[in-house]
């Protein structure tokens, strides 16, 4: 029984490193559901923000630089920015973990509105970012057509990641 | 227990390095990473090839239920428009049986104008099938990853068509995978010609849906519904491979629907032409001649 206690512990522990790194291969998968691949680049900075308000202690910082140098290596071809989506999810990780005290006890249209908020940053910071690198104007409808969209499927990822809250939350 | 009280132990205090590990460190390993990037492609790459590999046969394998699913909404998609397309293929149907009447007399004239000229044939191209298995919906960069390889004889360089024609060209090749750049990404450059004027022209794109035509000599001939193929010039690709048709020809430049729809790829050819010339990477070296151990 302590051994089946134990594997739980764990298990619950690496759980949200491994629904990131799921996101990230899922985001990389041809669905050609209608909406889907427009914001499938952002899951996996969805679940960062989640997991940094939910279970920082589980997306430790350095775990978050390698998943996004891995996913910048994952969805980009040669010649293309590396570095950006570890910089996004570092960033998104230290605005959330550090108000986190303040953001458990507030309504969950107030968590949608800092996800708004950060999330649009994050989503700045990389427009520019790969403009600069590749020193070209990258058109940024794709990028503002991405974050609207998972504007309106954070609840529902919320909601699906979501269950562990009180547990945490209480401990 | 000892045991498992020392782990304990060492988690603690190495969660408490973690913590003072500031953060600053971690960002300015981030924005080295992006410096690195742009400094030491080849390392990059390297590496890059390494997890493509890695991923790729996690990707190969929710390929079909994937595929799947795609059919099932393509499906979908085409009950609603069936009328339309019906009537659309009809009209079609008329014109391409005048163009086969056309095409025969061309092919047979041809053989025989060949035979009088003693022309010599360009080399025979080779073509490898491949599954799309990843795809990036990046707002930066337009690419996919198929599951096939250097074993396979992929190669950087190789265009890469589907039964339409040209939609992207290989950029890097692991092992069992390979990554294509499509035309319409930002960074693609392929030397053209119009079909019907043979001017030639370099196609670029620029991560929209429509390609642009750049370093036009003259953009008077050129009319909405030409036909763009590739010319050949650099050397890697076969001539004559459509690669889109004009839509648009006016002040504010020629502007090109690739062939095919990019969004629905699921099985694309990749053209070995047996001729690497201008290529953006290095060619890898030469397969070993002997048998590869243990496989």
């Amino acid at each position: 029984m302590e051994f089946l206690h134990r594997l739980d512990r764990l298990a619950y522990a690496l759980a949200p490193a491994f629904v990131i790194l799921l996101l990230m291969l899922a985001s990389l998968i041809p669905l050609r559901v209608p909406f889907l691949p427009s914001v499938a680049t952002l899951l996996p900075l969805m679940a960062v923000f989640h997991f940094s308000l939910h279970r920082p202690a589980a997306v430790p910082a350095p775990a978050l630089l390698l998943f996004g140098l891995l996913f910048d290596l994952l969805q980009y071809g040669p010649g293309a920015p590396l570095g950006i989506s570890a910089l996004q999810f570092l960033l998104v990780w230290r605005v959330v973990s550090s108000s986190r005290k303040y953001l458990l006890e507030v309504s969950f249209a107030f968590i949608w509105l800092l996800y708004a908020l950060v999330v649009g940053a994050a989503v700045t910071l990389a427009w520019v970012l790969g403009a600069l690198l590749q020193a070209s104007l990258v058109d940024p409808w794709p990028a503002l057509l991405q974050y609207v969209v998972s504007l309106f499927l954070y609840p529902i990822l919320g909601w699906l990641l979501g269950r562990n809250r009180l547990a945490e939350a209480s401990s | 227990m000892a045991l498992g009280e020392t782990f304990t132990q060492t988690a603690v205090s190495l969660r408490t390095v973690v913590q003072r590990f500031s953060l600053g460190l971690l960002v300015l390993a981030a924005v080295g990473a992006m410096l690195i990037g742009k400094a030491d492609t080849v390392l990059v790459e390297r590496v890059r090839a390494v997890v493509s590999d890695l991923v790729t046969p996690l990707l190969d394998a929710v390929a079909r239920p994937v595929a799947a699913v795609n059919d099932f909404v393509a499906q979908i998609e085409d009950v609603t428009n069936l009328r339309a397309e019906n009537a659309r293929l009809r009209e079609e149907n008329a014109r391409l049986l005048a163009w086969q009447g056309v095409a025969r007399r061309l092919d047979a004239e041809n053989v025989e104008l060949r035979g009088l000229a003693n022309f010599q044939e360009g080399p025979q191209a080779r073509f490898i099938t491949a599954r799309v298995v990843g795809d990036s919906g990046s707002a930066f960069m337009r690419s996919m990853l198929l599951n096939v390889g250097r074993r396979a004889g992929v190669a950087p360089g190789q265009a890469v068509i589907t039964a339409e024609g040209m939609i992207g060209r290989i950029t890097d090749a692991g092992e069992h995978s390979a990554r294509v750049l499509l035309v319409t990404d930002i960074s693609f450059r392929l030397p053209v010609m119009i079909e019907r004027t043979r001017e030639r022209a370099i196609l670029a794109g620029d991560n929209s849906s429509r390609l642009k035509l750049n370093f036009m000599q003259s953009v008077g001939g050129i009319q909405q519904g030409d036909r763009i193929i590739t010319s050949g010039h650099g050397g890697s690709f076969p001539v004559g491979l459509p690669v889109g048709v004009v839509t648009s020809a006016g002040e504010d430049g020629i502007r090109i629907r690739p062939v095919g729809d990019l969004s629905r790829l699921e099985l694309v050819r990749v053209v070995d032409y047996g001729v690497t010339g201008l290529v953006t990477n290095p060619p890898p070296p030469p397969p070993p001649l002997h048998p590869v151990r243990g496989r």
